[in-house]
């Protein structure tokens, strides 16, 4: 294999696939980045057996081949060359030379067959999402994923495809975040799955702007392939023929994640179809106040107290080692008064990651649990702390 | 801290049998045990002094103590009322300073440095508090007088019964000299042996025993055993001192086969963790179980929550688990026990998907206040019965 890249490209690419290298594992091989050129293309593939990315860039391929790389090392050499164009020629033994302007690197790879080869999802359901669209649902809810791995099931997030929308939901057991988005697909497509965090993560980086997702469901796996905004530019241009060899290349980011097994618990019958008061509330003023009264929170006292008067609110944090914070807020509230604790970083958590500038806090009584909501397909639940 | 304290130790001579010979006149100077009866498993929780003349002692078996004293009345006693009268007591200690340590049900050491001068020399204040006590619960007290903690506590133990010793800078050491070191806190099965392969024996030998040679052996302890044997304790009376463990277990009459037995025992014994982790304002993260075989082999087994509880419920469910794991096919268990560890205070975060959780624990506080007022016996789950 001998090839010639350019630095940036190749080490935006190693930066999106090197995350899922785990860095103790039994199998060395999985310590490494999979180096497959042919065409025009040098194709980078990490797994950890679990989740794997696949990455296309554009290279000048003088002799085809592969091998696999240490990813972590490789990843931090491209880092330090200089701007310009690499040349990396692989021998039969899988020693690799690198070399860009004045610096010369040889390191020793592993063979190309070692490696384990992504499944290919051909069969399966088929959906299209806008990638943004896509990030946008994650970034509401991704945060609510529980770490609590005796709740397996928890640990990822749940997509429903149904009724002509996506939905995804995350909970640890004591709030959850709920994201529904239009999309069309047949009916027979119609299906549930629960993508494991790690898959999230990525998905999360890999998301851009522009552009659009096929998400691909079999029935222990998921991927999902992302077109390139340069490359979705050139397919503009060109023959018809050319058109569709772009069309195959445009597909350059690749993840391909198990699924985790298991049944997602009926997260319908724990959001409240109705609560007592309702009130709108300032999504900023809000966080900064949350903010500020958490500052006196401590590991074993992590809750703020929010009484909920006539036109006022106000969120109180106390320790008796540590002391006292006292925020209030004029809004705009007629209902009967309502103390409720809550963890101030459920709270938070929502907060932080939409951006409408008004959201709906919906509750009933200090045991029952709380909803936020904004005029967008989002909710979120979240469980108060019994005052003791 | 600085300066000199004045520390009390407080000890009720003979606590149970005392307050049962209070009650019952026919059982005075008879040799008195409480604790498990003679013919069942079990042991003794405290001996009069009567049967102390024979032998017996607390923790020795109960079928040991009437082997020694075959004429002794053994009682199960009543520990609700041991509780009550242990509250007076504490309640008389209160009246000096707001520093009482309460060690046990009968014992409680107080720092008075600074009631000295309401009240008069320490000597004064123990005084008053024995006659207070007698005149209140119609019991005797024993109590040390000393410039710390284990001063106190030894000179507590120098004239008991009824008795009152007074330990001083000036005399401390005269009087500890002579005495094994056991007495010493901190030296028992583990460190005896091993000073008395250095020749050590009284607490006289290890305070003239050059260090070099002890630091060899003990390490950093080296010196803070010459310190105790020079009757330097510096550990300050905390009046209160958070659990860092609430669990409770118990001994079947006979060995147990029967699951169901066993699960019925997980949840009283639960039950009964779970109200004292309430009473406590804590809740537990860490569930631990405790299984003896019939062949004495113990095993404990723990579970880690993702948040901590204080529910009769959850408690029990988690260490069911737990038994479920390891109980093999007919292999009888001598002893069960269930315990919660790695304590939490602060409000609960309540759960989602168990949201009947927040109103058993309502539950729950309302059994508690009802046990409060009528006792422990009168409101029992279900499947206990």
């Amino acid at each position: 294999m001998k090839i010639e890249v350019t630095k940036t490209e190749v080490l935006d690419a190693l930066q999106q696939v090197q995350n899922v290298v785990s860095s103790r594992t039994t199998l060395p091989i999985l310590s490494n980045v999979l180096l497959r050129a042919s065409g025009e293309t040098l194709e980078l593939t990490t797994t950890d057996l679990d989740v794997g990315i696949q990455r296309k860039v554009s290279a000048t391929v003088k002799r085809s081949g592969a091998t696999s790389l240490p990813a972590r090392r490789f990843f931090s050499i491209v880092r330090e060359l200089p701007e310009g164009e690499i040349e990396i020629e692989v021998d039969e033994k899988n020693m690799a030379a690198i070399s860009c302007g004045s610096s010369f690197f040889k390191i020793v790879g592993l063979p190309a067959e070692e490696f384990p080869a992504l499944p290919k999802l051909e069969e399966g359901k088929h959906y299209k999402i806008a990638a943004a669209n896509l990030r946008d649902m994650l970034r509401k809810t991704a945060y609510a994923i529980s770490n609590d791995e005796t709740r397996y099931v928890l640990n990822g997030i749940f997509m429903g495809f149904k009724a002509e929308k996506l939905t995804i939901v995350a909970t640890d057991g004591r709030r959850l975040a709920l994201a529904e988005q239009d999309l069309e697909f047949p009916k027979a497509n119609e299906a549930e799955a629960i993508l494991p965090t790690k898959a999230v993560r990525e998905l999360e980086h890999m998301l851009g702007e522009k552009g659009e997702v096929q998400i691909t469901l079999t029935e222990n796996q998921m991927a999902f392939e992302m077109h390139g905004t340069e490359a979705e530019a050139a397919a503009g241009k060109g023959t018809e023929q050319e058109g569709t060899k772009v069309a195959a290349e445009r597909k350059n980011v690749l993840l391909v994640s198990k699924l985790i097994e298991g049944t997602f618990p009926n997260y319908r019958q724990v959001i409240p179809t109705e609560s007592k008061e309702r009130v709108s509330l300032e999504r900023e003023t809000l966080l900064t106040a949350l903010r500020r009264t958490s500052l006196l929170c401590t590991d074993t006292a992590n809750s703020v107290k929010m009484h909920f008067t006539k036109n006022n609110l106000s969120i109180i944090a106390k320790s008796p080692e540590v002391g006292e914070a006292k925020e209030t807020m004029v809004i705009n509230y007629k209902g009967t008064d309502v103390t409720v604790a809550f963890n101030p970083e459920f709270l938070m958590d929502p907060l932080r990651n939409l951006d409408n500038d008004e959201v709906f806090m919906e509750l009933t009584d200090e045991l029952s649990p709380g909803v936020v909501k904004v005029n967008a397909p989002f909710l979120y639940v979240i469980m108060p702390m019994r005052m003791s | 801290m600085s300066g000199t304290r004045t520390i009390l130790h407080v000890d009720m001579d003979a606590f149970f049998t005392s307050v049962e010979e209070r009650d019952r006149p026919e059982l005075r100077g008879k040799p008195v045990v409480v604790g498990a009866p003679p013919d069942k498993r079990g042991v003794v929780a405290a001996a009069s002094y009567e049967a102390r003349k024979f032998g017996i002692h607390s923790a020795m078996p109960s079928r040991t103590a009437c082997r020694l004293c075959p004429h002794a009345i053994f009682l199960r006693g009543d520990h609700e009322k041991y509780s009550r009268e242990s509250e007076r007591v504490m309640a008389i200690l209160r009246d000096y300073t707001p520093l009482v340590e309460q060690l046990s049900v009968d014992e409680a050491c107080m720092d008075v440095t600074v009631s000295l001068r309401l009240f008069g020399s320490g000597e004064h204040i123990a005084r008053e508090i024995k006659r207070r006590v007698r005149e209140t619960t119609g019991l005797t007290a024993s109590v040390g007088v000393a410039p710390n903690r284990f001063l106190a506590k030894l000179a507590s133990d120098l004239k008991k019964p009824d008795g009152l010793a007074v330990i001083t800078e000036e005399n401390k050491l005269t009087i500890l000299r002579p005495l094994s070191v056991t007495r010493i806190y901190g030296v028992g099965k583990k460190t005896e042996p091993l000073l008395r392969d250095l020749g050590i024996h009284t607490i006289g030998d290890l305070e003239r025993f050059p260090i070099e040679p002890l630091r060899a052996r003990f390490g950093v302890w080296a010196d803070e055993l010459k310190a105790r044997a020079r009757g330097e304790d510096d550990r300050p009376v905390a009046p209160y001192c958070e659990p860092k463990s609430i669990s409770n277990e118990t001994t079947f009459e006979q060995d147990v086969r029967d699951r169901g037995q066993l699960e019925r025992t997980v949840w009283e014994l639960a039950g009964e963790v779970a109200g004292r982790l309430r009473a406590e304002g804590v809740r537990g993260r860490t569930v631990q179980l405790k299984l003896r075989w019939s062949d004495f082999t113990t095993l404990t087994r723990r579970a880690t929550l993702a948040e901590p509880t204080d529910e009769t419920s959850c408690l029990a469910q988690t260490a069911l688990r737990l038994l479920r794991r390891e109980l093999a096919a007919d292999r009888p268990v001598r002893l069960l026990g269930v315990g919660a560890q790695n304590l939490e205070r602060g409000p609960a975060q309540l759960d989602l998907f168990d949201q009947r959780t927040a109103r058993k624990a309502q539950l729950e506080r309302a059994a508690d206040a009802v046990k409060a007022k009528f006792g422990e016996k009168k409101l029992k789950r279900g499947g206990t019965l």
